[in-house]
Protein backbone atom coordinates (compact mmCIF):
# COMPACT_ATOMS: atom_id res chain seq x y z
CA UNK A 1 0.00 0.00 0.00
CA UNK A 2 0.95 3.35 -0.70
CA UNK A 3 1.34 5.90 1.91
CA UNK A 4 1.03 9.32 1.55
CA UNK A 5 3.17 12.31 2.90
CA UNK A 6 1.35 15.91 3.19
CA UNK A 7 2.65 18.93 3.58
CA UNK A 8 1.08 21.48 3.94
CA UNK A 9 3.14 24.48 3.44
CA UNK A 10 2.32 28.18 2.76
CA UNK A 11 2.91 29.13 -0.47
CA UNK A 12 3.04 33.28 -1.80
CA UNK A 13 0.78 32.95 -4.63
CA UNK A 14 -0.58 35.25 -7.46
CA UNK A 15 0.42 38.52 -8.84
CA UNK A 16 -2.93 39.46 -10.53
CA UNK A 17 -2.97 41.69 -13.27
CA UNK A 18 -6.43 43.21 -12.20
CA UNK A 19 -6.46 46.15 -15.34
CA UNK A 20 -4.60 46.63 -18.10
CA UNK A 21 -4.70 50.24 -18.84
CA UNK A 22 -3.53 52.11 -22.04
CA UNK A 23 0.66 52.71 -20.77
CA UNK A 24 -0.09 51.98 -17.25
CA UNK A 25 0.05 48.67 -15.29
CA UNK A 26 -1.41 48.03 -11.96
CA UNK A 27 0.05 44.58 -10.32
CA UNK A 28 -2.12 43.51 -7.30
CA UNK A 29 -1.30 40.91 -5.02
CA UNK A 30 -2.68 38.91 -2.41
CA UNK A 31 -0.71 36.12 -0.11
CA UNK A 32 -3.18 32.84 0.02
CA UNK A 33 -2.34 29.66 1.07
CA UNK A 34 -1.65 26.39 -0.53
CA UNK A 35 -1.61 22.73 0.09
CA UNK A 36 0.89 20.78 -1.52
CA UNK A 37 1.06 16.94 -1.58
CA UNK A 38 3.42 14.86 -2.22
CA UNK A 39 2.67 10.97 -2.37
CA UNK A 40 4.76 8.12 -2.50
CA UNK A 41 4.97 4.35 -2.78
CA UNK A 42 5.53 2.55 0.36
CA UNK A 43 9.33 2.10 -0.64
CA UNK A 44 9.73 6.19 -0.85
CA UNK A 45 9.17 6.42 -5.00
CA UNK A 46 7.11 8.77 -6.03
CA UNK A 47 3.62 8.28 -7.37
CA UNK A 48 4.24 9.71 -10.90
CA UNK A 49 0.95 10.88 -12.60
CA UNK A 50 -1.62 9.39 -10.32
CA UNK A 51 -4.60 10.54 -10.09
CA UNK A 52 -6.11 13.45 -7.27
CA UNK A 53 -9.54 14.11 -6.81
CA UNK A 54 -10.43 16.25 -3.71
CA UNK A 55 -13.29 16.83 -2.04
CA UNK A 56 -14.32 20.24 0.05
CA UNK A 57 -16.07 20.01 3.53
CA UNK A 58 -19.23 21.49 2.14
CA UNK A 59 -19.96 18.97 -0.33
CA UNK A 60 -18.28 15.42 -0.04
CA UNK A 61 -19.85 13.23 -2.78
CA UNK A 62 -18.52 15.72 -5.67
CA UNK A 63 -15.22 16.12 -6.64
CA UNK A 64 -14.09 19.83 -5.98
CA UNK A 65 -11.02 19.30 -7.73
CA UNK A 66 -9.53 16.84 -10.10
CA UNK A 67 -5.92 16.28 -11.52
CA UNK A 68 -2.64 14.12 -11.40
CA UNK A 69 0.11 14.65 -9.87
CA UNK A 70 3.52 15.18 -11.54
CA UNK A 71 6.63 13.08 -11.74
CA UNK A 72 7.76 13.35 -8.65
CA UNK A 73 4.18 12.77 -6.56
CA UNK A 74 3.69 16.84 -6.03
CA UNK A 75 0.34 18.47 -6.16
CA UNK A 76 -0.80 21.49 -5.20
CA UNK A 77 -4.03 23.47 -4.57
CA UNK A 78 -5.85 26.25 -3.15
CA UNK A 79 -8.61 25.46 -0.87
CA UNK A 80 -10.88 28.20 -1.01
CA UNK A 81 -11.59 29.87 2.61
CA UNK A 82 -15.16 30.24 2.55
CA UNK A 83 -17.50 29.97 5.88
CA UNK A 84 -18.55 26.23 4.62
CA UNK A 85 -15.11 25.16 3.65
CA UNK A 86 -13.39 25.19 6.46
CA UNK A 87 -12.83 21.63 8.13
CA UNK A 88 -11.68 18.41 6.64
CA UNK A 89 -10.69 18.55 2.73
CA UNK A 90 -10.80 14.83 1.74
CA UNK A 91 -7.83 14.08 -0.69
CA UNK A 92 -7.96 10.84 -2.39
CA UNK A 93 -4.60 9.28 -4.68
CA UNK A 94 -5.25 6.89 -6.71
CA UNK A 95 -2.88 4.85 -9.25
CA UNK A 96 -3.95 1.24 -10.89
CA UNK A 97 -5.18 -0.03 -7.47
CA UNK A 98 -2.80 1.98 -5.01
CA UNK A 99 -3.81 4.48 -3.01
CA UNK A 100 -4.85 6.65 -0.17
CA UNK A 101 -7.18 8.72 1.02
CA UNK A 102 -6.32 11.24 3.51
CA UNK A 103 -8.42 14.82 5.57
CA UNK A 104 -6.39 17.79 5.63
CA UNK A 105 -7.78 20.34 8.06
CA UNK A 106 -8.21 23.58 6.73
CA UNK A 107 -9.05 26.74 8.98
CA UNK A 108 -9.66 30.54 8.29
CA UNK A 109 -6.85 31.34 9.74
CA UNK A 110 -4.60 29.52 7.44
CA UNK A 111 -1.62 31.56 8.15
CA UNK A 112 0.30 29.03 10.51
CA UNK A 113 3.31 28.21 7.78
CA UNK A 114 4.13 25.37 9.94
CA UNK A 115 4.92 22.41 7.55
CA UNK A 116 2.77 19.55 8.85
CA UNK A 117 3.53 15.93 7.95
CA UNK A 118 0.20 14.16 8.09
CA UNK A 119 0.62 10.46 7.45
CA UNK A 120 -2.54 9.56 5.60
CA UNK A 121 -2.80 6.25 7.98
CA UNK A 122 -0.61 6.84 11.05
CA UNK A 123 1.75 4.42 10.04
CA UNK A 124 4.63 6.53 9.45
CA UNK A 125 7.08 3.74 10.93
CA UNK A 126 10.80 4.29 10.90
CA UNK A 127 12.53 1.45 8.51
CA UNK A 128 14.04 0.48 12.30
CA UNK A 129 10.35 0.29 13.88
CA UNK A 130 9.21 -2.29 10.69
CA UNK A 131 12.16 -4.91 10.78
CA UNK A 132 11.13 -5.26 14.67
CA UNK A 133 7.40 -5.07 13.92
CA UNK A 134 8.37 -7.62 11.00
CA UNK A 135 10.90 -9.92 13.18
CA UNK A 136 8.11 -10.31 16.13
CA UNK A 137 5.63 -11.26 13.72
CA UNK A 138 7.87 -13.89 12.12
CA UNK A 139 8.79 -14.99 15.30
CA UNK A 140 5.25 -15.24 16.52
CA UNK A 141 4.85 -17.81 13.61
CA UNK A 142 8.37 -19.93 14.26
CA UNK A 143 6.61 -20.40 17.81
CA UNK A 144 3.74 -21.45 16.61
CA UNK A 145 5.66 -23.71 14.05
CA UNK A 146 8.18 -25.22 17.22
CA UNK A 147 4.65 -25.30 19.58
CA UNK A 148 3.41 -27.97 17.19
CA UNK A 149 6.39 -29.55 16.12
CA UNK A 150 7.42 -30.58 19.92
CA UNK A 151 7.69 -33.90 20.65
CA UNK A 152 5.34 -36.30 21.57
CA UNK A 153 7.57 -37.46 24.77
CA UNK A 154 7.98 -33.69 25.45
CA UNK A 155 4.63 -33.60 25.68
CA UNK A 156 3.68 -36.22 28.15
CA UNK A 157 6.08 -34.30 31.10
CA UNK B 1 -2.05 -6.27 -5.44
CA UNK B 2 -3.23 -5.64 -1.91
CA UNK B 3 -6.68 -3.84 -2.61
CA UNK B 4 -6.62 -0.88 0.23
CA UNK B 5 -9.55 0.10 2.13
CA UNK B 6 -11.98 2.61 0.31
CA UNK B 7 -11.49 1.48 -2.73
CA UNK B 8 -14.60 -1.01 -3.28
CA UNK B 9 -18.10 -0.79 -2.13
CA UNK B 10 -19.60 -2.42 1.10
CA UNK B 11 -21.00 -4.71 -0.88
CA UNK B 12 -18.05 -6.06 -3.04
CA UNK B 13 -16.09 -6.49 1.08
CA UNK B 14 -19.35 -7.82 2.39
CA UNK B 15 -19.27 -10.16 -0.68
CA UNK B 16 -15.73 -11.00 0.13
CA UNK B 17 -15.75 -11.72 3.49
CA UNK B 18 -18.71 -14.08 2.73
CA UNK B 19 -16.84 -15.75 -0.29
CA UNK B 20 -13.79 -16.11 2.59
CA UNK B 21 -15.35 -17.42 5.22
CA UNK B 22 -16.99 -20.55 3.19
CA UNK B 23 -13.56 -20.64 1.55
CA UNK B 24 -11.72 -21.20 4.60
CA UNK B 25 -15.03 -23.55 6.11
CA UNK B 26 -14.33 -25.80 3.07
CA UNK B 27 -10.57 -25.58 3.70
CA UNK B 28 -10.84 -26.53 7.64
CA UNK B 29 -13.10 -29.59 6.80
CA UNK B 30 -10.34 -30.80 4.60
CA UNK B 31 -7.87 -30.12 7.24
CA UNK B 32 -9.77 -31.62 9.97
CA UNK B 33 -9.43 -34.63 7.44
CA UNK B 34 -5.77 -34.87 7.44
CA UNK B 35 -3.56 -37.99 9.13
CA UNK B 36 -1.01 -35.69 9.96
CA UNK B 37 -2.07 -32.41 10.97
CA UNK B 38 0.69 -32.15 13.81
CA UNK B 39 3.82 -32.23 11.11
CA UNK B 40 1.55 -29.77 8.67
CA UNK B 41 1.04 -27.19 10.90
CA UNK B 42 4.53 -25.97 11.50
CA UNK B 43 5.38 -25.98 7.52
CA UNK B 44 2.08 -23.71 7.29
CA UNK B 45 3.04 -21.29 10.00
CA UNK B 46 6.78 -21.20 8.51
CA UNK B 47 5.76 -20.35 5.20
CA UNK B 48 3.02 -18.20 6.71
CA UNK B 49 6.13 -16.12 8.28
CA UNK B 50 7.75 -15.92 4.84
CA UNK B 51 4.59 -14.88 3.23
CA UNK B 52 4.06 -12.48 5.69
CA UNK B 53 7.84 -10.81 5.37
CA UNK B 54 8.00 -11.19 1.39
CA UNK B 55 5.59 -8.55 0.59
CA UNK B 56 7.55 -6.08 2.14
CA UNK B 57 10.64 -6.08 -0.05
CA UNK B 58 9.77 -4.19 -3.06
CA UNK B 59 10.93 -4.30 -6.29
CA UNK B 60 10.55 -1.85 -8.75
CA UNK B 61 8.80 -2.01 -11.85
CA UNK B 62 7.55 0.89 -13.56
CA UNK B 63 4.77 2.77 -12.99
CA UNK B 64 4.38 0.88 -10.04
CA UNK B 65 6.57 -0.98 -7.52
CA UNK B 66 5.60 -4.95 -6.99
CA UNK B 67 6.37 -6.98 -3.71
CA UNK B 68 6.37 -10.72 -3.52
CA UNK B 69 3.45 -12.86 -2.94
CA UNK B 70 4.15 -16.40 -3.53
CA UNK B 71 0.85 -17.40 -3.24
CA UNK B 72 1.60 -20.21 -5.67
CA UNK B 73 4.27 -21.70 -3.82
CA UNK B 74 2.00 -22.06 -0.64
CA UNK B 75 -0.16 -23.93 -2.37
CA UNK B 76 1.89 -26.11 -3.98
CA UNK B 77 3.40 -26.99 -0.44
CA UNK B 78 0.49 -26.66 1.70
CA UNK B 79 -2.54 -27.46 -0.07
CA UNK B 80 -5.30 -26.85 1.86
CA UNK B 81 -3.34 -25.27 4.68
CA UNK B 82 -2.35 -22.47 2.07
CA UNK B 83 -5.83 -20.75 2.14
CA UNK B 84 -5.92 -20.10 5.73
CA UNK B 85 -1.89 -19.23 6.01
CA UNK B 86 -2.84 -16.75 3.48
CA UNK B 87 -5.79 -15.21 5.18
CA UNK B 88 -3.63 -15.24 8.02
CA UNK B 89 -0.56 -13.32 7.01
CA UNK B 90 -3.02 -10.52 5.09
CA UNK B 91 -4.43 -10.44 8.72
CA UNK B 92 -1.12 -9.37 10.28
CA UNK B 93 -0.37 -7.03 7.25
CA UNK B 94 -2.87 -4.80 7.23
CA UNK B 95 -2.83 -4.64 10.98
CA UNK B 96 0.93 -4.08 11.10
CA UNK B 97 1.88 -2.05 7.71
CA UNK B 98 -1.67 -0.54 6.42
CA UNK B 99 -0.86 -3.21 2.90
CA UNK B 100 -4.66 -4.37 2.26
CA UNK B 101 -7.22 -3.31 4.61
CA UNK B 102 -9.22 -4.76 6.73
CA UNK B 103 -12.54 -4.07 5.18
CA UNK B 104 -10.97 -5.39 1.86
CA UNK B 105 -9.53 -8.68 3.66
CA UNK B 106 -12.14 -10.99 2.56
CA UNK B 107 -11.66 -9.48 -0.82
CA UNK B 108 -7.62 -9.99 -1.11
CA UNK B 109 -8.08 -13.18 0.66
CA UNK B 110 -10.34 -14.74 -2.36
CA UNK B 111 -7.40 -12.74 -4.84
CA UNK B 112 -4.57 -14.33 -3.20
CA UNK B 113 -5.85 -17.64 -1.62
CA UNK B 114 -8.08 -19.42 -4.58
CA UNK B 115 -4.99 -19.33 -6.38
CA UNK B 116 -3.05 -21.17 -4.01
CA UNK B 117 -5.86 -23.60 -3.87
CA UNK B 118 -5.25 -24.35 -8.06
CA UNK B 119 -1.46 -24.10 -7.35
CA UNK B 120 -1.85 -27.21 -5.24
CA UNK B 121 -4.48 -29.39 -8.06
CA UNK B 122 -1.98 -28.28 -10.57
CA UNK B 123 0.89 -29.14 -8.56
CA UNK B 124 -0.49 -32.62 -7.63
CA UNK B 125 -0.56 -33.46 -11.56
CA UNK B 126 3.16 -34.61 -10.84
CA UNK B 127 1.62 -38.04 -9.64
CA UNK B 128 0.10 -38.94 -12.91
CA UNK B 129 2.98 -39.96 -14.49
CA UNK B 130 5.72 -42.63 -13.10
CA UNK B 131 8.54 -41.53 -15.28
CA UNK B 132 10.22 -38.20 -16.31
CA UNK B 133 9.02 -36.98 -13.13
CA UNK B 134 12.44 -34.82 -12.39
CA UNK B 135 11.42 -32.56 -15.28
CA UNK B 136 7.38 -33.00 -14.90
CA UNK B 137 7.80 -31.78 -11.43
CA UNK B 138 9.66 -28.09 -12.83
CA UNK B 139 7.13 -27.91 -15.20
CA UNK B 140 4.38 -27.85 -12.83
CA UNK B 141 6.31 -26.10 -10.30
CA UNK B 142 7.00 -23.31 -12.70
CA UNK B 143 3.24 -23.20 -13.47
CA UNK B 144 1.91 -23.47 -10.34
CA UNK B 145 4.25 -20.36 -9.04
CA UNK B 146 3.57 -18.21 -11.84
CA UNK B 147 0.00 -19.14 -12.62
CA UNK B 148 -1.12 -18.39 -9.44
CA UNK B 149 0.35 -14.93 -9.46
CA UNK B 150 -1.22 -14.57 -12.87
CA UNK B 151 -4.64 -15.53 -11.45
CA UNK B 152 -4.44 -13.12 -8.89
CA UNK B 153 -3.19 -10.17 -11.08
CA UNK B 154 -6.44 -11.26 -13.83
CA UNK B 155 -9.10 -10.89 -10.22
CA UNK B 156 -6.86 -8.06 -8.69
CA UNK B 157 -7.43 -5.98 -12.37
CA UNK B 158 -10.88 -7.24 -12.95
CA UNK B 159 -12.12 -6.18 -9.20
CA UNK B 160 -10.57 -2.66 -9.84
CA UNK B 161 -11.65 -2.36 -13.52
CA UNK B 162 -15.42 -2.77 -12.38
CA UNK B 163 -14.99 -1.01 -9.20
CA UNK B 164 -13.14 2.28 -10.57
CA UNK B 165 -14.44 5.49 -8.29
CA UNK B 166 -17.25 7.03 -10.66
CA UNK B 167 -15.46 10.41 -9.66
CA UNK B 168 -11.52 9.05 -11.06
CA UNK B 169 -10.80 9.38 -15.05
CA UNK B 170 -12.37 5.68 -15.80
CA UNK B 171 -9.95 5.40 -19.15
CA UNK B 172 -6.42 6.73 -17.74
CA UNK B 173 -7.19 4.26 -14.04
CA UNK B 174 -7.93 1.44 -16.66
CA UNK B 175 -4.81 1.82 -18.42
CA UNK B 176 -2.56 2.11 -15.34
CA UNK B 177 -4.17 -0.68 -14.45
CA UNK B 178 -3.56 -2.73 -17.63
CA UNK B 179 0.14 -1.35 -17.75
CA UNK B 180 0.65 -2.73 -14.24
CA UNK B 181 -0.20 -5.84 -15.10
CA UNK B 182 2.79 -5.98 -17.33
CA UNK B 183 4.82 -5.71 -14.32
CA UNK B 184 3.00 -8.62 -12.43
CA UNK B 185 3.87 -10.62 -15.83
CA UNK B 186 7.40 -10.41 -15.05
CA UNK B 187 7.18 -11.12 -11.29
CA UNK B 188 5.07 -14.06 -12.08
CA UNK B 189 8.44 -15.17 -13.84
CA UNK B 190 10.11 -14.27 -10.83
CA UNK B 191 8.44 -16.48 -8.70
CA UNK B 192 7.54 -19.11 -10.95
CA UNK B 193 11.81 -19.84 -11.20
CA UNK B 194 11.88 -19.58 -6.94
CA UNK B 195 8.97 -21.73 -6.50
CA UNK B 196 11.31 -23.99 -8.80
CA UNK B 197 14.03 -23.38 -7.23
CA UNK B 198 12.70 -23.94 -3.49
CA UNK B 199 10.94 -26.87 -4.83
CA UNK B 200 13.63 -28.75 -6.96
CA UNK B 201 15.98 -28.26 -3.59
CA UNK B 202 13.53 -29.73 -1.06
CA UNK B 203 13.34 -32.82 -3.52
CA UNK B 204 16.56 -32.89 -3.23
CA UNK B 205 16.73 -32.03 0.85
CA UNK B 206 13.99 -33.11 2.43
CA UNK B 207 11.36 -34.70 -0.30
CA UNK B 208 9.13 -35.92 2.53
CA UNK B 209 8.35 -32.22 2.84
CA UNK B 210 6.50 -31.96 -0.25
CA UNK B 211 4.34 -34.99 0.01
CA UNK B 212 1.47 -33.33 1.77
Amino acid sequence: MNKLYFILSLLVLTTVPKQVLAHGANIEYRETSAINIQAKYDDGTPMANAQVVIYAPSDRTTPWLKGTTDQSGNFTFVPDTNAENIGNWDVKVRQSGHGDITSIPVSKEAENAAITQLSSDGSDYTSAQKAVMAAAGVWGFIGTALFFSRSKSSKLD
Amino acid sequence: MHIPDGFLSPSVCITGYALTGGVTWQCLRQIDRDRDIQANIPKASLLTAAFFVASLINIPIPPTSIHLIFNGLMGALLGYYAFPAILIGLFFQAVMFQHGGMSTLGVNAIILGTPAIAAYYLFQQRHLLRDKKPFLTTILSFASGAGALLLSATMFAILLVTNISPDMDINAERTAIFISLGGYGIQAVIEGVFTVMLISFLERVKPELLNS
